[in-house]
């Protein structure tokens, strides 16, 4: 089933389970280096920028942002694709190579959804704000109320968006969660300060690890693996419907679906090598995330890239051969020689071209060529979806209604802030959760070795 | 009233499942076991099953017949709009809410029902038979009162000759599994 002789061991170092516990608990059990320190005090800056931008907005109004009557709709809605696409890969890496038994997740799963959880918890974060006053969010929730009752719109795909992320962003904490159950156990049972003992027995539930346990657990995991499968397909099919139920030209396209769910994966996973390659840097961790591991996640991405690749094709091919006028000048000549052509040009290079140096082992298997090249895909996932959002809105159907959009310093605020969030969530994971999943470690610590051969 | 365990506490997977086996082909009634992770093997030696799957399917029918009479009452019954001519009952259109709740249901009913077999809630008692169980030692538990006394030898001895690297006996006040 799985051979040595063409993949190697999982885990190197011929580690004993004992170990596995004592390497993975360690971080949480030492005092950070001053890295750390200093990494949080940046992404709290950050954050904070993100918290003043977000209360301007809501005290004075989205019209602090660079929205207009063309542009409705601009970095918000880039940003909330944008982190909502990087929230799919932690559930889809988990999931997807949990039902194909793909036994190499083991080392990388916890960090990705620890990545899912904080990414969508960004994502969620815009379409509250663009709300405009956000303390009337709570209209969105379907309950009888006092007001007709008058229920929400079922039929909007914006109520089915509102539904898919509560939905997703509860199921993957769940996931998580659970997945965290037998480790919290492990810390508990191990460590000597009593505070630890308290709180980390506290989040074990009172975990035992009996044969009833662990039957159940393993079930479970499966019945959650099953749905959020479906749901990983759902959630940004159903972003891709807030476009393509639109009459714009460039959005009213039955491509977006399959085009979206994709592009997401592919973001996601890029957030997840560079999320591992600094981990696997800093806390030495290479034994545990081998430079197999790396050159996995590598191969996905050069093949995402080509269906990116094959997408961005098609959408010009589609604008040409529709033969409408508008779909051809949205598509064609606004992007790629247009006004928004560096944007365009930038994705093709990021998405398309660059990745294609993964072809080369040497790519591969290199944390400086990783890191920067999920890092630039990442940019060019954020340049397609800026691509889609501004370039047909600005330029519509009526000539007298083009404008030019800019962001504002407050549009800026809230994005540098959510990731100034999300850089603070995960040095937080980084400090107080196992960065890998301790029991399914033990799992697989034999597999490939020699023993086991 | 607290009751005596008999514990046979392994450092290897393999001398584990043999002892196991020898103590079911004689058996001998095995009280639970508890591992650092799960062992397949140990499943199947003790016959665990768990219904959880079909529990799963019913609450997702569940969650698809109540979402959508609720889709059905709050669009039709209650307060029917008329959404660009279509008809109040837009099934086709129901049909992505319906998924998406049907899955949050049966996360939430599945879970709750994990948590109430298991015994697993916040505040629970930590107390566990032995506490290298989470960490690196397979253990064997044996209930004493279920085995007369001449078992309990003959159990002591086939994990200790298996390769039990420790055989202790252990008061517990209140068991948890």
């Amino acid at each position: 089933m799985y051979n040595r002789k063409i993949r190697g061991p999982l885990i190197e170092g011929n580690k004993t389970v004992r170990q596995i516990t004592k390497e993975v608990v360690a971080p949480l059990e030492t005092t950070p280096g001053m890295w750390w320190y200093i990494a949080f005090g940046i992404s709290s800056i950050a954050a904070a920028y993100g918290v003043y931008a977000m209360y301007i907005t809501v005290s004075r109004g989205i019209g602090t942002w660079g929205l207009n009557n063309s542009v409705a709709w601009g970095w918000d809605i880039i940003n909330f694709i944008w982190w909502i696409g990087i929230g799919h890969a932690g559930t889809a890496f988990s999931i997807f190579l949990l039902v194909l038994r793909q036994r190499w997740r083991t080392s990388i799963n916890r960090s990705a959804e620890a990545m899912t959880v904080l990414a969508v918890a960004c994502a969620a974060l815009f379409p509250l704000i663009h709300m405009g006053r956000i303390w009337l969010a709570f209209y969105i929730i379907p309950y009888p109320n006092t007001r007709g009752p008058l229920w929400v719109n079922f039929n909007s795909p914006l109520f089915w968006d509102f539904t898919a992320i509560t939905a997703y962003l509860l199921i993957s904490v769940s996931f998580w969660y659970l997945g965290m159950l037998p480790d919290f156990g492990t810390i508990r049972d191990k460590t000597s300060s009593k505070i630890r003992k308290a709180v980390y027995g506290f989040f074990s539930l009172g975990w035992t690890g009996s044969s009833r346990q662990w039957i159940r657990f393993e079930s479970l995991s499966f019945v959650f693996g099953g749905l959020a499968a479906v749901l990983v397909v759902s959630v940004h099919s159903i972003v891709a419907t807030d476009f393509a139920a639109g009459i714009v030209p460039g959005w009213h396209s039955t491509v977006f679906p399959p085009f979206f769910v994709v592009g997401a994966i592919f973001s996601g996973f890029a957030m997840v090598m560079t999320l591992m390659v600094i981990i696997r840097k800093i806390y030495r961790l290479t034994d545990y995330i081998t430079d197999n591991h790396m050159d996995a996640i590598a191969r996905i991405l050069v093949f995402i890239s080509l269906i990116m690749a094959v997408s961005y094709l098609v959408e010009l091919f589609i604008g040409w051969y529709s033969g409408n006028e508008y779909e051809k000048y949205a598509v064609i000549h606004n992007r790629v020689a247009g006004e928004y052509a560096p944007q365009f040009w930038g994705m093709i290079l990021c998405n398309a071209l660059i990745p294609q140096l993964f072809w080369f082992r040497k790519f591969r298997r290199n944390w400086v060529s990783l890191l920067l090249i999920s890092l630039v895909i990442n940019i060019g996932m954020w340049l397609e979806r800026y691509n889609i959002v501004v370039t047909p809105l600005s330029k519509d159907f009526l000539p007298s209604s083009w404008v030019t959009y800019k962001p504002t310093f407050i549009d800026i605020g809230v994005f540098v802030g959510t990731i100034g969030l999300f850089a603070t969530g995960v040095l937080l994971f980084m400090r107080y959760i196992p960065m890998m999943a301790i029991s399914e470690l033990k799992g697989v610590v034999n597999i490939g070795n020699k023993e086991e051969d | 009233m607290a009751r005596t365990f008999k514990i046979g506490i392994f450092d290897d997977e393999e001398k584990f499942i043999s002892s196991l086996k020898r103590l079911k082909e004689q058996k001998h009634s095995v009280y639970e076991v508890f591992t650092p992770y799960p062992v397949n093997e140990v499943l199947h030696l003790l016959k665990r099953r768990t219904r959880l799957p079909t529990a799963a399917y019913f609450f997702g029918l569940f969650g698809i017949v109540a979402t959508l009479m609720f889709l059905y009452y709050t669009s039709v019954i209650s307060w029917p709009v008329v959404y660009g001519g279509k008809p109040f009952n837009s099934f086709p259109s129901f049909i992505v809410v319906t998924i998406v709740v049907t899955i949050l249901t049966v996360t939430i009913l599945s879970l709750a029902l994990f948590s109430g077999r298991s015994k697993l809630y916040p505040g629970r008692d930590n107390t566990i038979f032995d506490g290298r169980a989470t960490d690196d030692m397979f253990i064997i538990v044996m209930d004493t009162e279920a085995l007369d006394e001449q078992s309990a030898e003959e159990a002591g001895e086939i994990m200790r000759t298996e390769g039990a690297i420790e055989i202790i006996n252990k008061e517990i006040e209140t068991v948890y599994t």
